[in-house]
């Protein structure tokens, strides 16, 4: 038997975290610009928004990240999810993805919404979670009547990976 | 002088932090001028940070390149998502050739769909533009019917560096 050697990376929850996070948080840049809500105030608070995703996805208990667009006459939508799922033991040789290529092509197709739509980002959760600045409670918007699209995996990360779904 | 440098992103790197690594490359490539106040040039990073971090996550920066033109430094800076950012090779040393810039412009780039909020962050800001850099007139037709986003005679520049 001749000799063989493996060689296997491992990475971090950190890793992860700060992944994915680039991630939704770049998918959420991008679908507002596409839909032209004004972003004054996701750039602005990009660095804290940030801090927390990356901080709940770190402790796995970010369930998911909600963008919901307000419109003018009260209507609420669409409203786009990103769902995480986490991987408990974690793969430690499984690789960093991201599907930017095909969230590009699925943008095209979202709805248009009126001049003067807001958003805003709502985060849930699957257990206890640390608080972190600017986030405090508040209640979703009902998707009854709403139809559901899944874009399916957005990004996936040693342990964890965020998939997309598309309400409207 | 054609350069091209390399930043390690996600999941090395935070948005944020990428785009204040780059930031920091940029002002120690140009403090090395006794032409240029190095508080001007962290001023203009700072005001395009905004849009810096977007551009990060996107991963737009991954495909197209931010330019500093100071003749005679000309620096295509990218940077590098995934597994590739994990082991890349960074040089975020200071760039040769800045000691002897007097005039800087930090070219952002504009890809869709935030190529508007890139144009509206830097208007009126010193420094800054949304413009195609000057000069590689061939390698940047080249880059408009390809859609690609490396500089390929920077590429080519440092690969004969390394030689």
């Amino acid at each position: 038997m001749s000799p063989t050697s493996t060689s296997v990376s491992t990475y971090t929850r950190t890793q992860t975290a700060t992944y994915l996070t680039d991630v939704v948080m770049g998918a959420i840049a991008d679908i507002l610009s596409d839909l032209k809500i004004d972003v004054t105030v996701l750039y602005r608070d990009w660095k804290q928004d940030e801090a927390a995703i990356a901080a709940w996805i770190e402790e796995g208990s970010l369930q998911q990240v909600v963008l919901e667009c307000h419109q003018p006459n009260g209507t609420v939508a669409p409203i786009i999810e990103f769902p995480v799922a986490y991987t408990e033991t974690g793969k430690g040789n499984a690789t960093f993805t991201a599907d930017r290529a095909a969230l590009a092509r699925y943008r095209a197709k979202l709805e248009r919404v009126p001049s003067g739509t807001t958003y805003g980002l709502i985060c849930t959760f699957r257990k206890a979670r640390t608080p972190q600045t600017g986030w405090g409670p508040t209640t979703r918007a009902s998707t009854d009547g709403l139809k559901s699209l899944k874009f399916g995996t957005l990004g996936s990360a040693p342990h964890a990976a965020v998939s997309m779904r598309y309400l409207h | 002088m054609q350069r091209h440098r390399q930043v390690a992103a996600a999941p090395q790197r935070r948005a944020s932090e990428t785009w204040d690594a780059i930031a920091e490359l940029v002002v120690a490539t140009l403090d090395r001028s006794p032409h240029i106040v190095a508080s001007d040039v962290t001023a203009a990073m700072a005001a395009a940070s905004t849009v810096g971090r977007v551009l990060v996550a996107g991963g737009h920066l991954d495909k197209h390149a931010l330019v500093l033109v100071a003749d005679p430094v000309y620096l295509n800076i990218t940077t590098v998502s995934g597994v590739s950012a994990t082991n890349l090779d960074e040089d975020l040393g200071p760039v040769p050739g800045g000691a002897t810039s007097t005039d800087w412009t930090i070219h952002l780039p504009t890809p869709d769909p935030v190529g508007d909020a890139v144009r509206s962050a830097v208007s009126g800001v010193p420094h800054l533009s949304a413009n195609e850099p000057p000069g590689e007139s061939t390698s940047k037709s080249a880059m408009s019917e390809q859609a690609s986003v490396l500089n390929l005679d920077a590429l080519a520049q440092r690969a004969q560096e390394r030689k």
